[in-house]
């Protein structure tokens, strides 16, 4: 069974990560999760000190735990570019500090790191409104590129067809095509995908509505910084760890919010997707990445995510997932490993680490943290 | 020519448009500047909203728009609803009541909640909805400060068959130095006029060291209105203009309840992951009735709804109850 560990602030509870329902149970290692959590409450997601958390928190854990696989994402400057910063000035600001953070982080832990920008961002231009649409479009909030159509009409198609901002229109047995070998239940795949320009985002009904100043940039290839090997396209990223796992201590750190254009360190060209498609950042891409496959139909782009939310639904703290993900990048190691990540709460599910500490926060409320404990039997 | 929506009655004359910012005088007629404009149209659970005794596990179209009469200083959702509504509106989606409620049905939604910001800042649009709405044979209710007007209170009855009242304090010296109003007099006169032919529930929000000492006091106000009004006292997040200050204690504000729950039998506490009091137990036998699943801040569910339609399946005791268990899909409209 997995432990969920919610910190509130100054009051923790332990729970089943499957059902939800609270458990009453101590342990050593329990204890020493509950005590990092308890010294290092989180900062909120738009806080200047939110990257440095992870740092800390990282290596509080590692200092118990002693693990020599640690996975990390680094997201302050995502947040922050996402909906406050405005000048180009500040934004590379953002940058520095988020270097410094990482180097700093490095540093002290002696790992090895395997260094990963998610994509550049870019200034948000305009909307697609795709609110007065007969049929409906979903997306989620975080992608820009991004709209899955449910049962349009033919004027629908004729109006998106002529929109300046929508690059392609994909039919669902194209995109399925494209990804032939991805697994996941196709029938949750819309009608058709909608594909925006670089700039673009879809308004559609259901929208958040925290002013937007940046969205995910064209991000057709992502940097990777490593002198473990060579490395040329997302999906071999797992690679190259599963072959250093047990050689030498290794860390992944996942900058969010930047791509081949702003990241500070030298780095190898990697593809981040195929033909038209490129991840963005979010946990498809995450998925991608760890488990060496290209991952997008568990949990499409605009499928009907309400529908499922019915009573009872397990995994209560994860999301949308319905399931653990299998074969994750540390799921299988022998060693031990740790996630820390301020970017959502996804960690626990897309990294397959032993522990993982993330912030637990909706729609950038502060909620405090959560730790997922999946195995305890390598102490 | 005076605004008479709410209780500010603001004069709207020379182009003003209020302390909402939503009106404006137009031609001897007070006039919505943002029409059919809104902030948010999103699926949601109904307990997450929150209500706990209307329609338990149903599929809510969350609507809202923008403006507010009051200026809390914790506001949680300040970017929609103290932001000037002239620069949230380009964010904003315009849709008729029509096309709002075939979107409602679209996404399989059984009713429409008003949330987000006030109804008041929006009551000609509200009015038009609640037609279509009705036509359509969707039920509508709202969260709501109840500041109000007397007249314009008739109106919200009218529009909404269901309320979350939010009563954030009784003293006029914290009505003034938290929410920016002279007195919680109208809300109180308006709890008492809506709970008298519509479903009411009731939030309060705690403010360690600043509204901690009323929950007694309200308790029994709402005892004295109806005893079976089921009431949230929430656990605050410090946002907005209260950032920096602390979390509040969850084991003192459950001790501090303790007299309340004497008064009352629907006393819930949450807005934080993993309370343990978000169940509604039997009045009549202790029965857990009702079981549900808080995640805070919006996330709470229905885990397990034990009534026998509307009475308790033990003692047959009457639960108070706006509409039996209506399962999550079964708004489902499919092609
Ligand atoms: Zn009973």
């Amino acid at each position: 069974m997995s432990l969920a560990i919610i910190d509130a602030r100054e009051w923790q509870n332990v729970f089943d990560l499957r059902t939800g329902a609270k458990i009453v149970e101590e342990s050593p290692l329990l204890g020493m999760v509950r005590e990092v959590q308890a010294r290092r409450p989180y900062p909120g997601d738009m806080d200047s000190s939110g990257n440095r958390w992870v740092s800390d928190t990282a290596l509080d854990l590692m200092n118990r735990y002693d693990p020599s696989f640690v996975f990390l994402t680094y997201a302050q400057q995502f947040f922050s570019g996402r909906y406050s910063i405005q000048t180009e000035k500040e934004w590379g600001d953002a940058i520095t500090d988020l270097y410094r953070e990482v180097e700093r982080f490095i540093n002290l832990s002696g790992f090895t790191p395997v260094i990963v920008g998610t994509g550049d961002m870019t200034p948000f231009v305009d909307f697609i409104d795709v609110t007065q649409l007969k049929g409906l479009v979903l997306a989620t909030h975080w992608s820009a590129r991004y709209a899955g159509l449910h049962e349009p009409s033919s004027g629908d198609l004729k109006y998106l067809d002529a929109h300046s901002g929508i690059e392609r229109i994909v039919h669902r047995d194209d995109f399925l095509r494209l990804f032939a070998e991805s697994s996941g239940d196709r029938s949750r795949v819309p009608e058709y995908l909608l594909v925006a320009k670089e700039g673009y985002m879809f308004r559609t009904v259901g929208g958040a509505f925290r002013r937007v100043r940046r969205v995910p940039a064209q991000s057709f290839f992502i940097p990777v910084a490593t002198e473990m090997g060579e490395v040329s396209t997302i999906t071999g990223i797992r690679g190259l760890i599963d072959s250093g796992i047990g050689k030498r201590k290794i860390a992944l750190i996942m900058v969010e919010g930047i791509g081949l254009r702003d990241f500070p360190w030298a780095s190898q060209r990697c593809d981040n997707g195929r033909e038209w498609f490129y991840h963005e950042p979010g946990d498809g891409q995450y998925l991608t990445i760890s488990t060496g496959r290209h991952q997008l139909f568990d949990y499409p782009t605009g499928y009907k995510y309400f529908e499922e939310d019915a009573e009872k639904k397990e995994f209560p703290f994860s999301g949308y997932f319905r399931s653990v993900p299998e074969d994750t990048l540390a799921e299988r190691y022998d060693v031990r490993s740790i996630s820390v990540g301020n970017r959502s709460m996804f960690m626990h599910m897309a990294t397959g680490t032993d522990i993982s500490i993330e912030c637990f926060a909706r729609n950038l409320f502060n909620q405090g943290t959560m730790a997922v404990i999946h195995r305890m039997n390598k102490i | 020519m005076r605004c008479n929506y709410c209780e500010w009655r603001c004069e709207l004359a020379g182009g003003d448009f209020g302390v909402c910012r939503m009106y404006i005088e137009d031609g001897g007629a007070i006039k919505e500047r943002f029409p059919h404009s809104w902030s948010s149209c999103i699926p949601s659970r109904i307990e997450s909203i929150p209500f706990y005794h209307v329609w338990p596990g149903s599929r809510s179209l969350v609507i809202g728009t923008c403006g507010c009469n009051f200026s809390c200083r914790y506001c949680s959702n300040g970017f929609v609803a103290k932001e000037d509504p002239g620069l949230v509106f380009d964010g904003m989606i315009t849709l008729t009541p029509a096309e709002l409620v075939r979107k409602a049905r679209q996404m399989g939604c059984h009713n429409i909640v008003f949330n987000v910001n006030e109804p008041a800042m929006s009551f000609p649009t509200l009015v038009e909805l609640a037609e279509v709405a009705g036509g359509a044979g969707i039920p509508m209710g709202c969260l709501t400060n109840a500041y109000t007007t007397e007249e314009s209170t008739e109106l919200l009855a009218s529009i909404f068959s269901f309320f979350n009242v939010g009563l954030k304090g009784l003293s006029a010296g914290f009505n003034r130095e938290y929410l920016g109003i002279p007195s919680a007099g109208p809300v109180l006169r308006n709890i008492r006029r809506l709970a008298a032919t519509a479903h009411v529930e009731i939030t309060t929000p705690v403010i360690e060291l600043a509204n901690d000492n009323e929950l007694d006091e309200i308790a029994r106000f709402i005892a004295d209105v109806d005893p079976e009004i089921p009431w949230h006292v929430f656990r605050l997040l410090p946002e907005h203009e209260m950032k920096e200050a602390r979390y509040p204690d969850i084991d003192a504000i459950d001790r501090a309840l303790r007299s309340a729950r004497k008064l009352l039998p629907y006393v819930y506490f949450h807005n934080f992951v993993g309370s343990d009091w978000v169940n509604t137990i039997c009045p009549g036998c202790g029965a857990t009735v009702i079981e549900r699943f808080s995640l805070g801040c919006g996330g709470d569910r229905l885990h397990s709804f034990n009534c026998d339609g509307t009475v308790c399946p033990d003692c047959r005791r009457e639960i108070r109850l706006h509409g039996v268990k209506v399962a999550w899909n079964a708004g489902e409209v499919r092609p």
